[in-house]
């Protein structure tokens, strides 16, 4: 390797002085080889032309006196030289008259050419040359002579030539060789050397080698101290990086024992900080716990108060004169607002803590609005003021549908208060630039524009001083904040003496055929449900009545096409029928009185939901039940419990096991349910609920969650994981706030939700009549 | 051989492009074929000159190798005489080779005469054969002017005259009889003597 490394240089030096000595002999040999062969081909055509002229000026008598020996004894003088191949003399006619021939048998050439006015003429052809010259004598042209020669003396100058340049070129080639060897002492030594110096450097990062000083030239001189000096300026360098970076280590520790110190501190820092965040976690379980509880300790006397009174005014135990009649309104009425009101500063509470969940899903405007107006219409109507609702009959909104039917009767609500008898109050909804806009219009006295902002805020009532309006002074601000919560926000317009107009806006729902229903139990149990089946060609009308019985847990079939209404009805055999009068191609008439000819339908019962106000005709072609529309929820509700009851027998009566720790409620519960003719026993804590469940079963359990000692959540568990208990029917009805886990749970493990801060009573006792069909020991 | 030369480049240019050795053997060919062809036709053409042409032009060119002295009484004169003595064998042969040319730097002149004391100032004079029998004479008269004589009767140079035309088949050749021409002080030159038939070198041969 390093041999060869150290040949390269010194070889190419060899082969450049070569290449250089060659070349350049090479064409100076050519050169005068070319130099030469041009001379001596002159001097042959001048010799040529010597001896044409005398040969010329020797055959001038001959060829006018027609003498051709005396012209032929002149050509055979060319016998003396050897280069001529031939000659002639042509007569001035042209005529051949004298010829000669080096080597016998050779033919005749051709008649030589001669350009006019040109004594003598030469060409080189095929290796020979050619000359011609007219023979003149006294001016006039006599004849031509024409000789021709050989080259061959021109080749063999050349081939001498050829030899003596090859000599001198080898010698020179080797002297080359021998001065070329000098210059690698002189030139590549050194180079080589410095070479060797550098490849050490690199290799051993070792700079205190220097390479050897040269006789040699001063530019090998100059370079080779150069690169000695720069060895040593690296060398120098390298150490006064050295010590910088001895010096940088040290500051590094320096810097890092620092930094060790600062991240200790930044631990002891953040561990504080991480206790107060647990502190603050613990203190915002506090709170919640505090709402919880607090929500719960309000609600259950409330609920007792509230119950109670209920009870006592329907004179079950007794007539009740009228200032007691009086009274108990009077008690009923404040605790309903006290109920209200602690159920609106719960639900501040929880949105300003952040702990509101909400379930979103595509909720139906027409629908929603409906029901809206339906549980709102009695309020306008003890006002005389008109509740109309107008909505596109597709229009759905992403809401939680309870939310947002709480934030559409909080402002119908407020329209109410805030209106004067027989005004009016206008709900509407419309498709409004990429959202829906949903308005509550009211005829009412409108708002200051300086009480516009205020009336938002918790606490701000219209008209402070005014006590004709009562009000939590909650409804705003928690409409507001649900509104916002729905990622939309909620606005007024108003001028005084025009009506006041709230509005918001909610993002639109993803195009949806069918309203979500929020059917919660019929996935578990489908088969048992109580089936309806809604014949109603006018869309709206149709999901209404689907929203309100599904709502109160009936199994609803929509029917659209009243021609198919028999074979469906046969072939399903619902519990019940609701009916539409003016339908096409076949009128409800029509076909009510199919269904009670045909043996398959007869029995079903059929309740006309209609506008036609005409019963008496109902009631002759068999209808069960007649409803002038508009329908309200709970008219529809009442008509198909009454139907459905008609069908069910009394069977065997089990009690049904209320679990409840508070008295009031336990009491106010069980005197709901024996009223309604169910058997009844009660347990005050968990305990006894476990002990009476395991001595018999009951026919169902209604379960309070927050129990001394054994919880309620405890309870589930045990008895669903027991295959005895694992079927036993629970409800679950609590003041507790749940969170979405927990209200999962109870749906997955216990037939019925009911949270007491909404009025439960009536779904209760529908919920019962479904899953005990067979157990109520009275009619109603 | 102006358009032979045309032909051949000609030939070269339409086998242009085929192999070199081949092109070179075409054009040698070719030329070889078209020389046979203009030399035969040249030759059949030109006839074959009779015997008084060549005699006419040798008259002439005879004159082209001798010198004159400037003391005889033949170099005097503005022109360059030309006689023919005796009856004219030549025709008009003569007339027309002698035409426009000039000799010695002067103007050639024809003359025929009759009488030998005219050709006094002739430089070369031509003795028809008619004069055989005053040849004598005539020699003894012209002795020493300086003029060329020249006949074409037998035994001419033998009998003193200077040069003789002889045949040798159908060639026109001649004879020269040195001594009568250096007696006369003319110059004979070593080109003429060479083309002679035979030279006689030493006086006259009997008379």
């Amino acid at each position: 390797m390093r041999m060869r490394k150290d040949n390269s240089i010194s070889r190419k030096l060899t082969w450049m002085n070569m290449l250089v000595s060659g070349a350049a002999l090479l064409l100076a040999c050519a050169a005068f080889i070319a130099y030469d062969m041009l001379t001596f081909r002159a001097s042959m055509v001048r010799n040529l032309s010597t001896q044409a002229q005398i040969i010329g000026s020797n055959s001038v008598s001959a060829l006018l006196f027609n003498d051709r020996q005396s012209a032929e004894n002149t050509l055979a003088a060319l016998q003396a030289a050897r280069n001529v191949l031939s000659a002639e003399i042509y007569s001035a006619d042209g005529r051949l008259f004298a010829s000669y021939s080096r080597d016998a048998g050779a033919g005749v050439p051709a008649i030589p050419s001669l350009p006019v006015r040109q004594v003598e003429t030469h060409s080189f052809k095929n290796k020979e040359v050619v000359l011609v010259r007219s023979i003149l004598f006294e001016g006039k042209p006599t004849g031509t002579v024409c000789i021709r020669s050989d080259l061959e003396e021109l080749d063999n100058g050349l081939r001498r030539y050829m030899v003596i340049a090859a000599m001198v070129l080898s010698v020179c080639l080797v002297a080359a060789l021998l001065v070329s060897s000098i210059f690698r002492r002189a030139v590549a030594q050194p180079i080589i050397q410095l070479a060797e110096v550098a490849k050490a450097v690199t290799r051993e990062k070792n700079y205190s080698g220097r390479a050897p000083r040269t006789r040699g030239s001063r530019e090998l001189a100059i370079l080779i101290d150069a690169f000695n000096e720069m060895l040593g300026q690296i060398q120098e360098n390298e150490k006064a990086l050295r010590e910088a970076r001895d010096d940088l280590e040290l500051r590094v520790k320096e810097r890092t024992a620092e930094l060790e110190n600062a991240k200790k501190e930044v631990e002891a820092f953040s561990f504080s900080i991480l206790r107060a965040k647990e502190e603050l976690e613990r203190a915002s379980k506090f709170k919640d716990q505090f709402l919880s509880t607090m929500s719960h300790e309000l609600r259950t006397p409330l609920n007792a108060v509230l119950g109670f009174s209920e009870l006592l005014t329907e004179e079950r135990y007794g007539p009740l004169n009228d200032r007691q009649q009086r009274y108990l309104k009077h008690i009923h009425t404040g605790g309903k607002h006290l109920l209200n009101l602690i159920n609106d500063i719960l639900d501040l509470s929880k949105i300003e803590a952040g702990r509101l969940q909400l379930t979103f899903e595509n909720v139906l405007v027409p629908i929603s609005f409906a029901e809206v107006a339906d549980t709102m219409r009695p309020l306008a109507d003890k006002k005389s003021q008109t509740l109309s609702q107008e909505a596109p009959a597709d229009l759905s909104v992403r809401a939680d549908s309870t939310r947002f039917k709480q934030v559409l009767m909080n402002l119908i609500g407020n329209a109410v208060k805030f209106t004067p008898e027989g005004g009016e109050i206008k709900l509407s909804a419309r498709r409004f630039d990429g959202v829906v806009r949903v308005e509550v219009r009211d005829s009412g006295p409108g708002i200051p524009v300086a009480e516009q902002q205020r009336i938002f805020e918790a606490f701000y009532r219209l008209g402070e001083s005014d006590k004709q309006t009562e009000g939590t002074g909650l409804g705003l601000a928690i409409t507001r904040r649900l509104v916002e919560l729905h990622g939309g926000s909620l606005g007024l317009e108003s001028q005084p003496g025009s009506g006041s107009c709230f509005y918001f806006t909610l993002p639109c729902a993803e195009a949806v055929e069918r309203p979500e229903i929020p059917a919660r139990h019929r996935e578990s149990s489908a088969s048992e449900l109580a089936r309806i089946l809604v014949i109603e060609d006018d869309r709206t009308a149709a999901l209404l009545l689907q929203s309100y019985l599904t709502s109160a847990g009936y199994d609803v079939v929509l029917c659209n096409q009243p021609g198919r209404a028999l074979e469906m009805a046969a072939e399903l055999q619902p519990a019940g029928v609701t009916m539409d009068i003016i339908m096409k191609p076949i009128n409800g008439w029509e076909l009510l009185s199919t269904f009670k000819s045909d043996p398959r339908t007869a029995k079903i019962p059929v309740i006309l939901v209609t506008i036609v106000d005409q019963p008496a005709t109902g009631a002759a072609l068999g209808a069960d039940e007649y409803i002038v529309k508009p329908v309200r929820k709970a008219t529809l509700l009442a008509a198909v419990e009454r139907c459905l009851n008609q069908r069910n027998n009394i069977g065997k009566i089990r009690p049904i096991l209320v679990v409840e720790d508070d008295t009031p409620t336990r009491e106010f519960v069980a005197e709901l349910l024996s009223k309604r003719g169910y058997a009844v026993t009660t347990a005050a804590d968990g305990a006894e609920a476990r002990s009476q469940v395991a001595a018999s079963l009951p026919e169902l359990v209604i379960l309070d969650l927050t129990l001394p000692e054994v919880s309620g959540f405890q309870l589930l568990a045990e008895w669903r994981t027991n295959s005895r208990t694992a079927d036993l029917p629970v409800f679950v009805l609590t003041s507790k706030d749940l969170t979405l886990e927990e209200q999962d749970y109870i749906r997955l493990h216990a037939g019925l939700l009911l949270q007491k801060q909404q009025s439960w009573q009536e779904t209760l006792l529908v919920q019962l009549r479904r899953t005990l069909p067979g157990v109520l020991s009275e009619k109603l | 051989m102006g358009h032979l030369v045309d032909t051949s480049s000609l030939l070269s240019g339409v086998r242009r492009g085929l192999l070199p050795d081949m092109e070179r053997g075409w054009r040698v060919l070719a030329v070889a074929a078209l020389t046979f062809f203009v030399t035969t036709v040249l030759f059949a053409q030109q006839p074959k000159p009779n015997e008084y042409q060549v005699k006419a032009t040798y008259l002439y060119n005879f004159g082209r190798f001798v010198k004159w002295p400037e003391a005889v009484p033949a170099g005097k004169g503005d022109s360059f005489s030309v006689c023919v003595l005796g009856q004219d064998p030549f025709g008009t042969i003569l007339d027309s080779t002698l035409a426009g040319e000039a000799l010695d730097g002067k103007p050639v002149v024809l003359r025929r005469l009759s009488k030998t004391q005219d050709a006094g100032e002739c430089r070369i004079l031509f003795i028809s054969s008619t004069e055989e029998k005053h040849l004598k004479e005539i020699l003894n008269t012209l002795d020493e002017s300086g003029v060329l004589t020249v006949s074409d009767m037998p035994g001419f140079t033998r009998r003193g005259g200077m040069i003789q035309f002889v045949l040798e088949g159908d060639r026109v050749r001649f004879e020269i009889n040195l001594a009568s021409a250096e007696s006369a002080r003319l110059v004979l030159s070593s080109e003429l003597l060479k083309v002679a038939a035979s030279v006689k070198r030493n006086g006259r041969s009997g008379d």
